[in-house]
């Protein structure tokens, strides 16, 4: 696709989405363009930049943040490892997503994670505290007294303590690392909400894949952003050892989550339906694993 | 001279308390603060370690600056300087004033517990830590005091967000963000035998409501050895003829040192607080230069010190002949911080001064009580459960003021081993119940994991079949860090754990060929 042709595109798609609903199948008639992407997959050399145009692929950061919104924005910075290894998402990724949602009026941004190792390390030689904040965003430790039982209504979580921030911001976007994983084969977008939870959250592993994807029924993002601008093949969800990391400069932005994971699984050689949560989620209606050409948009910036 | 005095205390206080506060972990690698800086200027410390190693405490010059003062002026460090001297002073005001000092018998007890340790350093253990001021105070500010301080502003703040009061709860929960890392720890720290660290430090402060600063007075070991360099000091307290012996001065006196006895005056006991300078009403006493000799040293006795060099060193069979000292590794949990010395020299070098659990990032970092022998009481051991190694983490190398625990760089850390985990195959949820888990190899931070995943058919009652991940233990990758314990969703007694058996520093403890 060339600039021109994705700008047009983009303009038209933005045009059709601020319309109301109902109205946009007309409006694209009228444009004669197919339906908007559902999920947009860029690649390219500058991560700011991917993570730009996949954004605006979908119909610009203006589609999901208004003006005097309340963002809250979950990264990736679980591990005490550094961007090059890959255990967390690229601060550069997350940054420009504080940046954008700032640009369109977001009154405040916050960003945190219940990492593995400690925190304060994590938030530091992630690369994400220091970037994140530089771009004007809140980075912010979890607090405990935050966590409160939750009615979740899975089929296996029926109530656990959810991180009350999550819930009451009024715009959440997800921006997960994509990686490996023993027990889940890959960690992408689902897998991310791991990070929100309190209490004892390794006895999950035993119903890994029902609790995923009954946590992705109750926590929706407005946005999700799927970082595989470096990606950990083996030795994950933190690696350490950077044969294991894989640069594929490609940001995958979407809203359906399922999806997301789906088209995050082709980019290690599998497919959505390998993976137990995805396979599951798509079962019960929570998204699509089916990835239909026509609803993806592939750039190169 | 004594609100001079007054302003050095509480400065070099708030300056040790600052120090203390950041002891901690900030995200970096480095610490960025000189936070053991009390001890290295501490020349007990330096002392007893060039005794028991034949080589220095780490920042040794530091502890010669107070050498040289004290040569030069006599006990300033104690008057001055030391925080412990500065919290006995504000302790000593809520005793009864005006009280006569009756006890000056007692200022020899002091002499006979340096000579203790110093005479049970000559013949190798380090018992110094226990009473020297610095790491007495470190120690019970960090395993006791400061957990204590933690346990009541969490006590507070969750009582605050759990009215859910308007504006009210706001506030706390801000402050309790802005206060978080640096007044108050990152997370709570808790401590085993805190409360007895605590009782211990408490007494001692107690002790000046009998008599003012009791401690510096006639138990302090730093003090002694002040004293002993303080006979030579030409810059000290003289008083002119112009002294009535109205007695003024006596009970303002810090150190109990008989101000208006001429002669008789104890030289070696004044700290120059100042007090008899200000008090007197004939104006006759000066602190400065002076070319005349007038004060004496405390009497000891020659018999009573042999007595005490004897004790000293019958104190080291006494305190080792256990039955470690057959086996060194009859104590499988002794799990040493990483960079730590083989034991015997580790135990010659450590002070017991806290710094190193202070300032760990999980907390695991504990005191023991007798893991490792009476001699080892206090000095730091790993306890997973309640805290992990963190793997990148090089800062109780860092603090360590007598290379106990050598510095780490970040290379030498992540090949440093401090034990090694086991599976417990009754209790792992994969090899005993079939059920999927992994999290030990989730967490595991070794580049190529320690513990691998083998994949097994299980056969469930109703005989259906399911393929687990079973996690295996790589002894020639783990570390011993212990985080896959702490981890382990078995809370009460996890199926995996470290033992210290393939620790780098013992030659005596491996397992591999």
């Amino acid at each position: 696709m060339s600039r021109r042709n994705f700008l047009i595109k983009t303009v038209l798609t933005g045009a059709a989405l601020s319309l109301p609903t109902g109205l946009d199948t007309l409006a694209r008639a009228v444009a004669g363009t197919p339906p908007p992407a559902s999920l947009v997959m860029a690649t390219g050399p500058s991560a700011a930049a991917v993570t730009r145009a996949a954004i605006g692929g979908l119909g610009g950061i203006s589609r999901f943040i208004a003006k005097g919104d309340v963002v809250v924005i979950k990264p990736n910075m679980s591990w005490d490892r550094v961007p090059e290894q890959a255990g967390n998402t690229n601060p550069e990724v997350v940054a420009t997503v504080v940046a954008l949602c700032l640009e369109a009026g977001a009154k405040s941004v916050t960003l945190f994670d219940r990492p593995v190792n400690d925190p304060r390390r994590c938030y530091v030689q992630s690369g994400i505290g220091p970037a994140a904040e530089k771009a004007g965003g809140r980075v912010e430790f979890m607090n405990d007294r935050r966590f409160k039982k939750m009615a979740i209504g899975g089929m296996v979580l029926k109530e656990w303590p959810i991180y009350r921030d999550v819930v009451e911001a009024d715009k959440l976007i997800n921006i997960p690392i994509a990686k490996h994983h023993s027990r889940a084969r890959l960690s992408m977008s689902m897998k991310n909400w791991m990070g929100v939870l309190g209490g004892d959250r390794s006895t999950l592993h035993q119903r890994l894949d029902e609790c995923l994807v009954d946590l992705a029924g109750f926590i929706r993002p407005t946005l999700t952003v799927l970082d595989a601008v470096r990606v950990l093949v083996a030795n994950g969800p933190q690696g350490g050892d950077l044969a294991d990391v894989k640069r594929l400069d490609t940001v995958i932005a979407g809203i359906d989550q399922v999806a997301i994971d789906a088209l995050g699984a082709t980019l290690f050689g599998l497919q959505g339906s390998d993976l137990g949560y995805v396979r599951l989620g798509h079962q019960r209606g929570l998204g699509n694993m089916r990835l239909d050409p026509l609803h993806i948009i592939k750039l190169s910036v | 001279m004594r609100n001079l005095r007054r302003a050095s205390q509480l400065l070099f206080l708030l300056l040790f308390l600052y120090l203390f506060l950041q002891t901690r972990q900030t995200g970096q690698d480095e610490l960025g603060y000189p936070v053991r800086i009390f001890l290295d200027f501490d020349p007990l410390i330096l002392l007893t370690t060039l005794l028991t190693t034949h080589s220095p405490a780490r920042a040794f010059w530091l502890a010669g600056i107070t050498i040289l003062l004290t040569l030069l002026g006599g006990r300033i460090y104690c008057g001055w300087f030391c925080p412990l001297g500065t919290l006995h002073s504000l302790v000593s005001r809520l005793g009864r004033r005006n009280k006569e000092n009756t006890w000056q018998h007692l200022h020899s007890l002091k002499y006979f517990i340096l000579i203790i340790l110093v005479s049970s350093a000559l013949a190798s253990m380090q018992l110094t830590g226990l009473l020297d001021p610095i790491a007495l105070l470190i120690r019970s500010l960090s395993v006791s005091l400061y957990p204590l301080f933690n346990y009541g502003g969490k006590a507070l703040f969750d009582t605050l967000y759990d009215w859910n009061l308007p504006l009210i709860t706001d506030a706390s929960e801000n402050l309790a963000a802005a206060l978080r890392g640096n007044l108050f720890a990152f997370q709570p720290p808790y401590f085993r035998q805190g409360a007895f660290t605590g009782i211990f430090f408490i007494v001692i402060l107690a002790l000046n409501l009998l008599e003012k600063r009791f401690w510096c007075r006639y138990l302090c070991p730093l003090g002694a050895l002040l004293g002993l360099f303080s006979r030579y000091a030409f810059f000290r307290r003289t008083v002119n003829d112009a002294c009535t012996e109205c007695r003024a001065c006596e009970p303002e006196c810090h150190g109990n040192t008989s101000p208006a006895s001429r002669p008789g005056w104890l030289q070696s006991e004044c700290y120059w607080c100042g007090n008899c300078k200000d008090i007197c009403p004939g104006r006759s006493v000066s602190f400065g230069f002076s070319g005349n000799k007038t004060g004496e040293a405390v009497s000891l006795g020659r018999r009573r010190v042999v007595v005490a060099a004897l004790s000293g060193v019958a104190v080291v069979p006494l305190l080792r002949a256990m039955p470690y000292k057959k086996i060194p590794t009859l104590e499988a949990r002794l799990i040493r911080p990483p960079g730590a010395l083989a034991e015997e020299e580790f135990l010659e070098r450590c002070v017991k001064c806290g710094e190193c659990m202070k300032v760990c990032t999980t907390n695991g970092l504990q005191p023991t009580l007798l893991e490792a022998g009476f001699e080892g009481i206090w000095s730091p051991l790993l306890v997973p459960r309640l805290g992990y190694c963190e793997f990148h983490c090089t800062l109780c190398g860092q603090v360590c003021p007598t290379g106990a625990i050598r510095p780490l760089n970040q290379e030498e850390k992540m090949r440093t081993r401090i034990g090694l985990a086991f599976i417990d195959r009754n209790r792992c949820l994969p090899w005993s119940l079939g059920l999927p888990c992994i999290v030990c190899e989730e967490v595991c931070p070794t580049p190529k994991k320690a513990i691998w995943l083998e994949e097994r058919q299980v056969t469930g009652r109703d005989a259906t079949t399911a393929v687990v991940q079973q996690p295996v233990v790589d002894p020639a990758l783990c570390i011993g860090c212990g985080i896959c314990e702490a981890s382990c969703p078995i809370r009460d007694q996890p199926a995996i754990y470290v033992t210290c058996i393939g620790e780098s520093r013992a030659e005596g403890n491996q397992l591999l060929l």
